[in-house]
């Protein structure tokens, strides 16, 4: 089919890229922003600005806390479709176990719980029939979070680079492990195909011609990040491994089934309720002895998860896992308790080779460690990722516009107006996103939805707007929407800044300097770096259009015009 | 405790830029970016060569020194990843900066 393996490594890196680059573009930009998802937060939900706290004590402020929390009307609804006959009254529904998980960037505590149903369900494969609650509150005072308010960061960023929002029979899941599968290839066809690759390590020409320099900074970009793009790829296709084949749920049920029997004979922590009431011990007291057993092992550390089981039951146990804030597994070192009286049942042992495996590629990705520098590089290497892409784009375009022109094709245009939507839409959203948080009022009905509005409406306006003004590729040259929305993003930026200004009161001499606050000055400061580089952006772009102009009356070929 | 643990991430972060700076002026096409018409006579190419090795090692072990095993290895390899951009950045707009990293470009070649 191909000439030669080269040829063919090329054909794949070209139009596996083309096709997958614009969700890969998507990973890579909100997987950084996901980096910071918790301190976006704290900027969208002025409210819970305050230092990260660990969790309070579970027997004073808790307990009455989790009493309050009810099933969530949202899983109410799912598991009535699931079930046969018509749910009891939601409140009378026992609660048959409670987690909550916080970390050290976290000054709001998730929490959750199961509830039994006592309905059969629908489907006989479907055993454990539960409904769920869960809620967000503050631990100083045990108040929950209102309802309708979305936490910018952790509920929108972070689910978009790894479901796109596409729930939908997990459809955005599998795109997204489909986008990451086919980037492991690019990046392998990318190498073979990158005959220079030491020699041109550190070449960057933006004096050439736009295809040269941008084709330049696409192997820079790619053969610097290299080890972090394959890495993030990678362990993303192994966190969702679950997902991709659900071999514990289908094939292999059985013997899933009878490993955790067998798990929890070996363990002691009941698989099983033993239908037996039964009191809860104190949990503080559990708590405590977990942490001396960790200062023991030379780990001191808070709690990061903690999960209690058949609640109310003589098989009741509580578990109590370490905040993985100082190593890169997320949480670790469990101690095990039987839940009536206290007593420990099992201290988890150090992981076996296999697991510390597992547990460093997941942690790797999800870093939940306390780690400023390597913070940043992330975002750092997510925004090459996002160079690398992008500048893929422009060189797939700059090659063959001149071309299509010739032709009267439009696939160049078209590349170009979604490339356009990819880069500049993307980031437009997200910042659009971020002013409407800040100038819809607090107490709007459905906030949340409002904002995705925002999103999703700012991103569709920018491809019609790039789609609108792609008539200069077809003749070989410049879009202007790239430069236009340069400056959008620019002013939104700022307005995004100077909103939150007005509406909080958290200005940046104050979050940086009289009461330091570094989440919110963080954002600040990043949304007006981007608004910084959107206006260097623009005026370079400005300047390329200016010189395109006269010559593309005379010369055909716009890409030596360009720079003749 | 906290002091010397950020002094060792600042030292490795510095050790993986000069490391690379030292490296790219071992290459004729950087070389003449920085110092002109030249290329570095074949001595002081491998010098760089050596020392620009020399300082991503020493990089390496600053990371290993602030951080546990785990953790260094993904500092150190996103400082390099940091630091190659900022390198190949630098040759193309203010080449005359990297200068520092080896002023002794003009008289080698005067001295030929």
């Amino acid at each position: 089919m191909f000439q030669s393996f080269r040829h063919s490594m090329t054909w794949l890196h070209t139009w596996f890229g083309l096709t997958l680059g614009y969700v890969l573009m998507v990973c890579f930009f909100f997987g950084s922003l996901s980096v910071f998802d918790r301190e976006i937060d704290r900027w969208a939900l002025p409210d819970t600005r305050f230092p990260a706290q660990p969790a309070p004590s579970f027997d004073q402020v808790l307990k009455p806390i989790y009493a309050k929390l009810k099933p969530h009307p949202v899983d109410l609804a799912a598991t009535r479709a699931r079930v046969i006959g018509e749910l009891p009254d939601p409140a009378t529904l026992p609660m048959s176990s409670l987690y909550y998980y916080t970390t050290h960037r976290d000054p709001v505590l998730a929490i959750g719980a199961e509830f039994d149903v006592p309905n059969k369900p629908r489907d006989a494969a479907d055993e454990h029939q539960h409904v769920h609650g869960w809620a967000t509150l503050d631990p100083r005072t045990g108040a929950f979070l209102s309802e309708g308010q979305l936490k910018l960061g952790s509920e929108f960023f972070y689910p978009m680079h790894y479901s796109l929002h596409l729930n939908w029979q997990n459809l955005g899941y599998w795109v997204v492990g489909l986008a990451a599968l086919v980037m492991l290839a690019a990046l392998v066809s990318g190498v073979v195909l990158h005959k220079k690759i030491f020699r041109e390590f550190f070449t960057f020409r933006p004096w050439k011609r736009t295809q040269r320099s941008s084709l330049d900074l696409h192997n820079l970009s790619g053969i610097a990040g290299l080890p972090f793009h394959f890495f993030f790829a990678f362990t993303g296709l192994v966190i969702f491994a679950s997902i991709y084949l659900p071999l514990a749920e289908t094939l292999l049920a059985p013997l899933h089934k009878q490993h955790e029997a067998m798990e929890a004979a070996r363990t002691g922590l009941a698989h099983e309720a033993a239908g037996v009431p039964a009191p809860l011990a104190s949990v503080d007291a559990m708590v405590a002895e977990a942490k001396r057993r960790w200062a023991a092992r030379n780990m001191p550390g808070e709690v990061g998860y903690l999960y209690i089981n058949h609640l109310g039951d003589k098989n009741g146990y509580v578990s109590i896992f370490r905040a993985g804030n100082d190593q890169v597994a997320l949480v670790g070192q469990g101690v095990h308790f039987e839940a009536s009286s206290g007593r420990v049942i099992r201290e988890d042992p150090p992981p076996s080779a296999v697991m510390s495996v597992n547990e460093f590629l997941t942690g790797l990705h999800l870093q939940h460690f306390r780690h400023w520098l390597l913070r940043w590089l992330y975002v750092l290497g997510g925004l090459l990722g996002c160079v690398c892409i992008a500048t893929g784009f422009i060189f797939f375009v700059e090659k063959r516009k001149a071309q299509h022109a010739k032709r009267g094709s439009m696939g160049s245009r078209a590349v170009d107006a979604l490339a356009v939507a990819a880069v500049t839409g993307m980031v437009i959203a997200a910042v659009a996103m971020l002013a409407a948080n800040r100038a819809l009022p607090a107490d709007l009905a459905g906030k949340g939805g409002w904002e995705e509005k925002v999103f999703w409406g700012a991103w569709l306006l920018s491809f019609i707007h790039a789609a609108a003004r792609s008539g200069p590729v077809a003749q070989g040259r410049i879009n202007p929407a790239w430069r236009e929305q340069c400056w959008a993003l620019a002013a939104l930026a700022v307005a995004a800044v100077v909103l939150n200004w007005i509406g909080t009161g958290d200005h940046l001499v104050k979050t940086l300097f009289t009461s330091t606050y570094w989440p919110v000055a963080g954002l600040d400061l990043s949304l007006l770096a981007a608004a910084a580089i959107a206006v260097f952006a623009g005026r370079k772009l400005a300047r390329h259009e200016r010189h395109a102009r006269p010559s593309t009356h005379a010369a055909p070929n716009i890409s030596e015009a360009l720079h003749g | 405790m906290a002091e010397p643990i950020w002094l060792y991430q600042a030292g490795a972060a510095a050790a993986s830029v000069v490391g690379f700076a030292w490296l790219s002026l071992a290459m004729d096409a950087h070389w003449h970016q920085v110092h002109g018409g030249t290329t570095p006579a074949r001595a002081v190419r491998a010098t760089l060569r050596a020392l620009g090795t020399a300082s991503l090692l020493a990089s390496a072990l600053l990371c290993f020194a602030a951080d546990r095993p785990s953790m260094a290895v993904l500092v150190w390899l996103m400082l390099l990843a940091g630091s190659a951009p900022l390198i190949a950045l630098t040759l193309a707009f203010r080449p005359r900066l990297l200068r520092a990293a080896w002023p002794w470009g003009d008289r080698i070649a005067r001295g030929r």
